[in-house]
């Protein structure tokens, strides 16, 4: 008769529960059959444990296994890659446990537990996901604990917290392997397909575009500074130039237009003649700081003007608009440090084909703005006065910055400028670069966040996407590039203040994003925001940014070298610090020997070092009578301590000086090497030597 | 001690080849302890107990348990006397010295209960009157295996009452051979002659609570105690009582050696018999006896 195994009791909850908890990060993405099986799986697998159901045959488990192929293959078009992956090993993981006919069954369940969570890994690493992993894989941990409970016995919360103490035990471990096992770059890598990666900025900005990614609360970077904050009104986070204006859509000039100009440069590539004079221009004002930007599927990095990187990572070069940029669409969390020399701005210089570019207009449309730019230029001094002057009128004049703007027909420019007045900052930027141009001042839009605010937790500033803002440079003799921000002359606040503040004013709100953005105003829940976001940047900081860079850095700064020994050694010694306090706490928490059983375990090790080990429940006289025969130079010694053993640990002569004295005096006697004593058993030479050295 | 050796070895001529068990029954004895004898039918537990009662000199009475017997059938019953006008009472078979309680798992509950009640209070209580039991008082309790048809498994509190079981088993060869050569038992048993009285027994039994049992002694029988509570092999750990009676069983055995202090190996000696009727293995568990894995697992010095 075959047996069937049956998951004891008090592990099968926790078993269920892992399987469950295991799964659901895939679960939570995965394909609706998958979502709906599995917990019909565990639903099966939870009534045969009751007896209601019998587990299913071979011909069944085999039809199963061929849906859940032929699913994954149905939802991801293969079975291959992370996500397909997967799908399937979740899949196959709820089936194996309608497999649990031994106990070795039982137990692949839950190895294959800790594997299934580990790789929701693959699609994410917050600090709350981490969090979740080990309180599931404490979950397995209790059920393979209670696996090996014989049937009966034992509590089931008595299981989970000794896997929680099993876990707490093994903390400092993970710390010391997380810090020291080397960081092998990854020899594959995996390409996750994200539908709608991309967020954030676009490559072109067309009326409305901002005002969108104003209702998005999501944080778009953050920034770390080591020295100098800016004030918030300087706070203008460059990531675009755009200087292709089709009369409606500003967009980046054109791959050929880029490359006449020696657009762009990498680390190591030789230095453009632009780069070398902006690199002798880094004087005044210096900010240095670190950003950490969110995944955005694109290749502009933010940063103030103007940066220059430490060329530390190869992938990040300068363009000659005086930005930072990837090779590559960013497509994870990217870290990198950049120091910002505003006034170096002034050293670059206005190449022909540049000026062109960027005094280029549509052939025809607009006239009125066309005729009010010629007309304030007139009446203007120099070129600095016309933008000057229209800036003022833009500040004088009724227009309104609002999220609604009125729609603009095909005289874009001119509807907004003359009739509908009413716009965002888009709007602003656009039609006063139209106008500059018009002038024959060359001028481009920038696009990028303006403001960020500081969290006072970890002292380091987080710019959302509604802070994503465009302005305009334009190119004054001698300043070089001015950054001019027609928003400031319509609305302030919204440069000193930020967009919630500037909307208020205007008795306006961001929609539904800004209905929950209000708890800002209250301190608690504030406070609360800035805590979650400060433990989200510091787990990034802290620990998803620690590479192999920052890990060798670390060696170098603690142990004075990377050397491969240097490391070994140093972990060898971490490892002591760690196991040292333990094993004195265990000896120091086991009850200490009394002077009998120091008398004893004396003699037992004497004895052990001959080769006479004491068994499992050997009594003292027991011990004494083997070692006598086994060692039969010494019987007489032992026989003697023996005897003077029993008498005072378990005799009347319990408390009696005389027979300690007796028992201590045999001990030595025992021990004292007596000339001539010679061993039977061959190849122990060393024997007087050790005895020996016991004195 | 030389009448104990002495009633041993005479106890020995009778029980061929049983000198362990012999030795366990009358450490048994001297701690006031009593003896549960599992064994099959026909095996000598009979005899062994009747030889006990011979060599101690001590009155005997036997009594076989039957699914129909009731309470008043050990305990006694009171009888109205017509010419005296009054109860009287007629003692049962339980006020004896000895009583040998022959296949006690044949009785229903109830009546079991009735003698292991008197057994531990060594008083009886018959109609609103408590009656003291002979000294010493001692019952020896044979059980049949308890897969065999017809019986009712003592439950463990009850097993708890008795010191010790032993089982005897068949004898060796050679011994049967002797035992089939020598004729029947009765007639040995017979001529067994009584080595002491019931007031030597008295007083051995009262040397038995003298014999020293150090501080580190107690040490290793708590620590025996402990593991079989904490180990988690058993579904219920020992009791103090079956402490105690570890102790005094161990006790007797280090007088029966010849000792008036306790050493490891009286205890090691009496493990099985004292606890291995109240350890209950939990399944999964090793089919090795509960006492050998107890006494394996605690270190003797600690």
């Amino acid at each position: 008769m075959t047996r069937v195994y049956q998951v004891p009791h008090q592990a099968f909850g926790w078993l269920v529960g892992g399987t469950l908890l295991a799964s659901l990060p895939h679960l939570w993405s995965g394909p609706v059959w998958l979502q709906l099986s599995l917990p019909l799986l565990l639903g099966w697998r939870v009534l045969a444990h009751r007896g209601r159901l019998s587990l299913p045959g071979r011909n069944v488990r085999v039809l199963l296994l061929l849906g859940a192929v032929l699913g994954t293959f149905y939802s991801h078009g293969t079975i291959l890659g992370p996500e397909a992956g997967t799908c399937l090993l979740v899949a196959a993981f709820g089936l194996k446990m309608l497999e649990t006919f031994r106990f070795r069954d039982a137990r692949v369940v839950v190895v294959l537990g800790y594997f299934v969570l580990a790789t929701a890994f693959l699609f994410g690493q917050g600090p709350l996901l981490s969090l979740y992993v080990i309180a599931v894989m404490m979950m397995l941990t209790a059920a393979l604990i209670g696996l090996h409970h014989p049937r009966g016995v034992g509590n089931a919360w008595r299981h989970l917290r000794l896997a929680a103490v099993m876990m707490f035990q093994a903390l400092p471990l993970m710390v010391v392997l997380f810090v020291l096992v080397p960081r092998i770059e990854p020899l594959w890598s995996l390409q996750m397909d994200e539908p709608d990666a991309r967020t954030g900025m676009s490559d072109s900005v067309s009326p409305g575009d901002i005002g969108r990614l104003s209702e998005s609360d999501e944080v778009a970077f953050r920034v770390s500074f080591e020295q100098g904050v800016p004030e918030y009104r300087e706070r203008y986070w460059r990531g675009l130039v755009l200087s292709r204006f089709d009369g409606r859509t500003w967009s980046r000039a054109d791959n050929a237009a880029v490359d006449a100009i020696d657009y762009d440069w990498f680390p190591r590539e030789p230095e453009p003649p632009w780069l070398h004079r902006l690199r002798e221009a880094r004087q005044g004002e210096e900010y240095s700081y670190q950003v950490i930007l969110e995944r955005t599927g694109r290749p502009w990095l933010f940063a103030l003007s103007v940066p220059f990187t430490d060329g530390e990572n190869r992938n990040i070069g300068m363009t000659r608009d005086m930005r930072l940029t990837h090779q590559g669409d960013v497509n994870q969390r990217l870290a990198y440090n950049v120091r910002s020399y505003p006034r170096a701005a002034r050293a670059m210089d206005l190449d022909e084909r540049e000026r062109e570019l960027n005094l280029r207009l549509p052939g025809d449309g607009n006239p009125q703005a066309r005729e009010r730019a010629r007309a304030l230029r007139a009446q203007a001094e120099s070129d600095h006065a016309f933008a000057e002057a229209v800036l003022r009128w833009f500040n004088e004049e009724e227009f309104h910055y609002t999220l609604s703007p009125s729609r603009l027909g095909d005289e874009h420019i001119d509807e907004f400028l003359f009739s509908t007045r009413r716009g965002f900052c888009e709007h602003y930027a656009s039609a006063y670069a139209f106008l500059m141009r018009a002038a024959g001042i060359p001028a481009r839009l920038v696009g990028g966040y303006q403001g960020g605010e500081m969290n006072p937790l970890g002292n380091y500033m987080r710019i959302h996407q509604y802070d994503a803002h465009a302005w305009v440079e334009i190119w004054l003799e001698p300043a070089g590039w001015v950054r001019v921000d027609p928003t400031a002359a319509v609305a302030p606040e919204r440069i000193e203040f930020g967009l919630e503040r500037a909307l208020d004013e205007r008795g306006e709100g961001r929609g539904a994003a800004g209905v929950f953005s209000r708890w800002r105003e209250n301190p608690v829940l504030r406070g609360l925001g800035d805590f979650t976001d400060y433990v989200q940047f510091a787990w990034q900081n802290w620990i998803l940014a620690y590479d192999r860079r920052d890990q060798l850095a670390l060696f170098e700064q603690w142990f004075g070298g990377t050397s491969p020994w240097r490391v070994a050694v140093a972990l060898g010694i971490m490892l002591g610090i760690i196991v040292l306090p333990l094993a004195l706490w265990i000896l120091v928490r086991r009850p200490r020997y009394g002077p009998l059983q120091r008398e004893y375990h004396r003699v037992v090790r004497w004895l052990a070092r001959r080769g006479v080990r004491p068994r499992s429940g050997e009594t003292p006289r027991a011990l004494i009578g083997r070692a006598a025969v086994e060692l039969p130079a010494s019987a007489e010694p032992l026989r003697a301590w023996g005897s003077a053993f029993e008498s005072v640990a378990y005799g009347a002569d319990g408390g009696n000086e005389q027979a300690w004295r007796e028992l201590r005096r045999a001990g030595r006697a025992l021990r004292s090497p007596i000339p001539g004593r010679s061993r039977s058993r061959p190849g122990d030479g060393e024997q007087a030597h050790s005895a020996d050295s016991e004195r | 001690m030389q009448l104990l050796e002495q009633s041993l070895e005479r106890v020995g001529r009778v029980v061929l080849g049983k000198e362990e068990q012999i030795r366990l029954a009358v450490a048994c004895l001297l701690a006031r302890g009593h003896l549960l004898i599992e064994d099959l039918p026909g095996i000598g537990k009979t005899t062994l107990a009747y030889t006990l009662a011979r060599v101690f000199s001590l009155e005997y009475r036997r009594v076989q348990f039957t699914s129909d017997m009731l309470p008043t059938d050990i305990l006694g019953v009171s009888v109205f006397d017509p010419e005296q006008k009054r109860f009287h009472l007629r003692k049962g078979p339980v006020f004896t010295q000895l009583l040998l309680a022959d296949e006690i798992n044949r009785a229903t509950p109830k009546t079991q209960s009735a003698l292991l009640e008197a057994m531990e209070e060594r008083q009886v209580t018959l109609d609103g009157l408590t009656r003291d039991l002979p000294e010493p008082f001692f019952v020896v309790a044979t059980q049949n295996p308890v897969t065999q048809t017809g019986t009712f498994a003592l439950p463990e509190s009850q097993l708890d009452r008795f010191l010790m079981r032993v089982s005897l088993g068949y004898p060796a060869p050679e011994v049967e051979l002797d035992l089939l050569a020598g004729g029947g038992e009765r007639s040995r048993t017979i001529s067994v002659e009584p080595v002491m009285d019931a007031g030597d027994l008295l007083q051995v039994m009262a040397r038995v609570e003298e014999v020293r049992a150090s501080r580190e002694l107690l040490d290793y029988v708590q620590r025996l105690l402990d593991y079989s509570r904490t180990c988690g092999r058993f579904a219920a750990g020992l009791s103090p009582r079956a402490g105690l009676g570890l102790l005094r069983a161990a006790r007797a055995w280090a007088l029966l050696a010849g000792r008036d202090y306790v050493i490891p190996e009286d205890v090691q000696a009496v493990a099985a018999p004292v606890c291995e009727h109240r350890l209950q293995a939990v399944s999964g568990a090793g089919a090795r006896g509960a006492a050998e894995e107890l006494l394996e697992a605690v270190a003797v010095v600690r």
